[in-house]
């Protein structure tokens, strides 16, 4: 007889095992909930959609502001971002933002 | 408008080094330019607000005046191909990867990526999660067969960043600190009822989800995903399903 090398296999019963962990899992988390009836309650409401997630903003593409013929040329990119992205310390250095570069 | 006439317009709209169309002209005033020169302009901040209300994250991370700029070379060069705002901007994300000046800032793609999949996401089709009680009805011993439709909103984006950190801390959700544990994350983003959520997946849970869109069945899912990280745990990450509501339905194939 030959040994079937097999790679990761996993049998009904590890399959099953595993359900029944996942069944237990949750309704352990279910029930630690508050009956969990407030979600089931909610409906979609339209027109109230926040900030980033509606169709665009209705008024952003009827500002006249800076009506000028804009001319942005190659010195545009001399800008160093700047932003948050400083605060962010990585452990491969404070403050600098090249990180995973072993 | 004829069809000549548009693409000239259009053309003519995004770069404001060429000169006006002859066709634009105007009634009251001898120079349509200045007029046009306002319309170009409206249609360019519009183009720069959608992205802008579309990626808040990517734009805090590099600043106001950074991510304008950027939207701008963007804008012009990919216009909308909908007039739908809500999906303009799928190509950013990649655009950014690209882009040159950002490029100090590695993860800013997947951020913005991440982004992307968010509003997707919240726009996606509306569907019931199934009930974990309904898993409980399958019988054991077909269990490998199992064919396991995740919810429409469900994406997952793979980075070698700790995306999700950065994104919530830029988002407002946390704040603003040192990443501890800088690991790359998959990035879970789904929408199971009216909040788009973002989660980080457990080891081996991309391989696994994925596998199960590919309309693998749960035991070739399970097997993959076991191979792509051996520290998959099945049942944690059945259980994740059930609870984020990612599954819509569960059948034996035919």
């Amino acid at each position: 007889m030959t040994t079937k090398i097999t790679k990761t296999e996993i049998g009904a019963a590890a399959l099953a095992g595993a359900l029944a962990t996942a069944l237990t899992l949750v309704s352990a988390t279910a029930s630690a909930q508050t009956m969990g009836g407030d979600k089931a309650g909610k409906e979609k409401c339209y027109g109230v959609s926040l900030k980033g997630e509606n169709d665009c903003a209705a008024g952003a593409g009827t500002s006249c502001a800076g009506s000028s013929k804009v001319d942005y040329d190659g010195s545009i990119w001399k800008y160093v971002p700047k932003g948050t992205c400083e605060t962010i310390k990585t452990p491969q250095g404070t403050g600098s933002l090249k990180p995973v570069k072993s | 408008m004829p069809h000549a006439l548009q693409a000239e317009f259009a053309t003519v709209l995004r770069d404001p080094a060429l000169p006006l169309p002859t066709s634009v002209i105007s009634h009251t005033s001898r120079t349509p330019q200045k007029r046009f020169a306002v319309y170009r302009n409206n249609v360019m901040v519009g183009l720069i607000g959608a992205l802008e209300s579309r990626f808040p994250a990517t734009r805090r991370i590099v600043g106001d005046e950074f991510f304008a700029a950027a939207a701008r070379v963007f804008a012009s060069t990919q216009p909308p191909r909908s007039p739908l705002m809500m999906t303009y901007g799928d190509e950013f994300p990649d655009f950014l990867a690209s882009f040159e000046p950002a490029a100090e800032i590695a993860y800013l793609a997947d951020v913005a990526g991440l982004e992307a999949a968010r509003t997707r996401a919240y726009h996606a089709a509306d569907a019931a999660p199934l009930e974990p009680a309904a898993f409980s009805q399958i019988d054991a011993d077909r269990l490998a067969d199992l064919c396991i439709v995740l919810h429409p909103s469900v994406e997952i984006i793979r980075s070698q960043f700790p995306i999700v950190v950065i994104w919530a801390m830029n988002a407002g959700d946390m704040e603003l600190g040192p990443v501890a544990d800088w690991r790359g994350d998959d990035a879970l983003v789904a929408r199971p009822a009216l909040d788009v959520e973002v989660r980080r997946l457990p080891p081996g849970a991309a391989a696994f989800l994925q596998s199960l869109s590919a309309d693998a069945p749960l035991g070739t899912a399970a097997e993959s995903a076991a191979a792509s990280d051996p520290a998959f745990d099945l049942a944690v990450n059945l259980a994740a399903l059930f609870s984020a509501g990612l599954a819509i339905s569960a059948t034996h194939r035919p």
